[in-house]
């Protein structure tokens, strides 16, 4: 951590609003991420981002700089987005016609077919996450949406860099599966002897 | 897939997630060269990261992020202005069981239990004068008796004119 990052979390600790704005100004876009990728939707991205941050004004007292400061925002973040998503249960179920869904960037150059497959599969693949437990899913966010190291990994969950590891191989293995369809599956079972789920 | 891929699996995807040593690069590399299997599985690892990331990042790119900021500013001014009252029943909006209405008869009932412990505790006791003085005085025809009260000033006297008669006057 550095000495104006450090200055500004002890701002913030101190209630200093302007500094929970720099925070916000720094993190923001890696808050939205994982909380999109949790919930993937919008509006309830939105809203994990918002409590997050009216959060860590409150509970930034509590940081006591023995990690790095983002993995200590991470971990409130993805345990914010899980609570939210499960609080929200059945409303996720929803259509492919659902507002907020994946909506392609130039959909006016692309066609109807391939907006209609973009937004199945961006379906698909919330409900191939849906069915993941808890930590392979942030496993796999901070790691294939963020792009967290191991080491990041493991002090964001608080656990040692071989679990992270077992919880990447399941959660990938799973989702290759849900979306067979869409990924090739090759080396069937390889892997799987190797790494025990911890 | 040949044998040696065994031996490779359990690096390919740290190679993957670029969390190799050289050495271990070196290994992985020369090894899916020659192995098109390991180079499905990597090619598979890639594919369902595009999958999962690009929505994402579709999300982020089309995201107004300063009205986002001016929304968490007005919500902190709004819990900061927030009188005990409204504390109180946000609170009790935000518990599940409070929204159930549940608090109603436990609410009703603890100011019935209020209401007769303060009635009990506060009952008033009937108070007797402090001083009162009678007197009983006999004779022949009447019988007399006094009854005095020192607070109020009363006095009350009994005038028994034989024995079946009795008048009171005070």
């Amino acid at each position: 951590m550095n000495r104006e990052e450090n200055e500004m979390i002890s701002r913030c600790q101190q209630g200093d609003q302007e500094a929970l704005k720099e925070i916000f100004d720094q993190y923001h876009k890696k808050v939205y991420r994982i909380a999109y990728g949790v919930v993937r939707q919008r509006e309830e991205a939105l809203d994990v981002v918002q409590e997050v941050f009216i959060k860590l004004l409150r509970s930034i007292k509590n940081f006591k700089g023995r990690s790095h400061f983002y993995t200590y925002l991470y971990r409130m973040v993805m345990n914010t987005a899980i609570d939210h998503k499960r609080k929200a249960g059945k409303r996720f179920m929803s259509s492919l016609d659902q507002e907020g869904s994946f909506e392609p960037s130039a959909e006016a150059e692309k066609g109807p077919e391939m907006i209609l497959l973009q937004k199945e599969l961006e379906e698909r693949v919330r409900l191939a996450m849906d069915k993941l437990p808890d930590e392979q899913k942030a496993a796999l966010i901070f790691r294939d949406v963020e792009g967290l190291s191991y080491q990041e990994m493991a002090e964001a969950m608080g656990c040692s860099i071989g679990t992270v590891m077992s919880r990447l191989h399941y959660g990938r293995k799973r989702m290759q599966e849900s979306l067979k369809d869409y990924v090739k599956r090759h080396g069937e079972g390889r892997g799987a002897s190797t790494v025990s789920e911890r | 897939m040949t044998n040696s891929c065994s031996s490779i699996s359990t690096v390919l995807e740290k190679y993957f997630d670029q969390e190799v040593t050289d050495e271990e690069r070196f290994l992985v590399e020369g090894h899916l060269q020659d192995c098109p299997a390991c180079r499905d599985a990597l090619k598979s690892m890639e594919e369902l990261r595009t999958l999962m990331r690009v929505p994402v990042e579709e999300a982020v790119r089309k995201e107004d992020f300063p009205w986002v900021w001016q929304k968490i500013e007005r919500e902190i001014r709004l819990q900061e202005k927030r009188t005990w009252w409204q504390s109180l029943r946000s609170w009790l909006d935000v518990t599940p069981l409070f929204r159930r209405k549940v608090w109603i008869p436990a609410v009703a009932t603890v100011v019935v239990l209020l209401f007769i412990t303060t009635q009990i505790i506060f009952k008033k006791t009937p108070s007797y004068p402090d001083v009162s003085v009678v007197e009983y005085v006999e004779s022949q025809s009447d019988n007399v008796m006094v009854y005095q009260l020192e607070d109020p000033k009363v006095t009350v006297i009994w005038l028994f004119e034989g024995p079946e008669e009795e008048r009171t006057t005070t």
